[in-house]
């Protein structure tokens, strides 16, 4: 617990987490609603493996892991913005989250690309069960994203170190989210 | 918040290591072969899984700081996502019975 801190600021066993506790109740809490849905997902699959597998095929994995690879370095920068604010340099730490916010825009330019082509060809989330997860899962996470960069945008203007480190443990949980989400519906057949 | 953070060296390790498993995912995924769409043998599913929740630990412990937790608390994550993604993994097995 920080240094002068009263018994008003004592979440007890969630004191022991680092950064705001209250993020780490949001993390835990979107950590179990998707690992519902990814554990969902496959044994829905088990049940219609030829109809997944043959829907699966209208992916790119290729577009999926080059934007798995853009949120992960979003994510170095965004730990790197709390390096900086940590020693102070409120100059490089603004720099750090809007390059994290830059990659995040990226991020949701190609998905956005992906659904347009899936969209105009004729896939959506009613052709079939895998669309259905597909668009679900997907427009959940990017949700998410749009919704982290609203507040990376935030933070860049109200730059404290309590503000940095409880919004950059957002972007991290949506990145980790990405990082499940991709090999199931993108790689694993 | 006078918790210790993760070093810029140690921080760059740990995306490189993401990085890399990444593409071990890709091509544990046979994506660069002639296969097709063909199904994934029982070594690729898990080698693809198991990459995945190594990066989410690497996510938790090294960006999120983790590590600098309670033991219950680092505990608990891992059971969790060894839970997921055992349960995942048990889901793609039984398909690749019926």
């Amino acid at each position: 617990m920080a240094e002068g801190s009263t018994q008003e600021d004592d979440w007890g066993p969630l004191s022991a987490l680092p950064g705001n506790p209250l993020m780490w109740v949001l993390i835990l809490s979107e950590m179990l609603v998707f690992s519902a849905f990814f554990i969902l997902f496959a044994w829905q699959r088990a049940a219609e493996v030829t109809l997944f597998n043959k829907s699966q095929q209208f992916l790119d994995p290729v577009s999926g892991g080059l934007n798995t690879m853009i949120l992960l370095t979003s994510g170095l920068f965004a730990a790197l913005a709390i390096q900086a604010i940590a020693e102070g340099r409120l100059r490089r730490t603004r720099q750090w989250l809007g390059l994290t916010m830059v990659l995040g825009a990226i991020f949701c330019v190609i998905k956005v690309m992906e659904y347009a082509g899936k969209l105009s060809a004729g896939l959506t989330p009613e052709t079939n069960t895998f669309f259905t997860y597909y668009y679900l899962l997907t427009a959940f996470h990017l949700a998410h994203v749009v919704f982290g960069l609203g507040l990376l945008g935030l933070v860049c203007w109200q730059t404290s170190r309590v503000n940095v480190t409880t919004v950059t443990a957002f972007w991290h949980m949506v990145d980790l989210i990405w990082v499940m989400l991709y090999p199931l519906l993108y790689l694993l057949r | 918040m006078n918790e210790i953070l993760p070093g810029t060296g140690h921080l760059i390790k740990t995306w490189l290591l993401l990085m890399a498993l990444t593409l071990l995912s890709m091509w544990s995924a046979q994506l660069d072969s002639h296969s097709g769409w063909l199904p994934l043998p029982t070594w690729g599913i898990a080698l693809v899984l198991i990459s995945a929740g190594f990066k989410v630990h690497q996510i938790l412990m090294v960006y999120l700081n983790l590590r600098v937790s309670s033991a219950g608390w680092k505990g608990g994550f891992i059971c969790l996502l060894v839970a997921t993604v055992s349960l995942v993994f048990l889901a793609y097995l039984s398909a690749g019975q019926t």
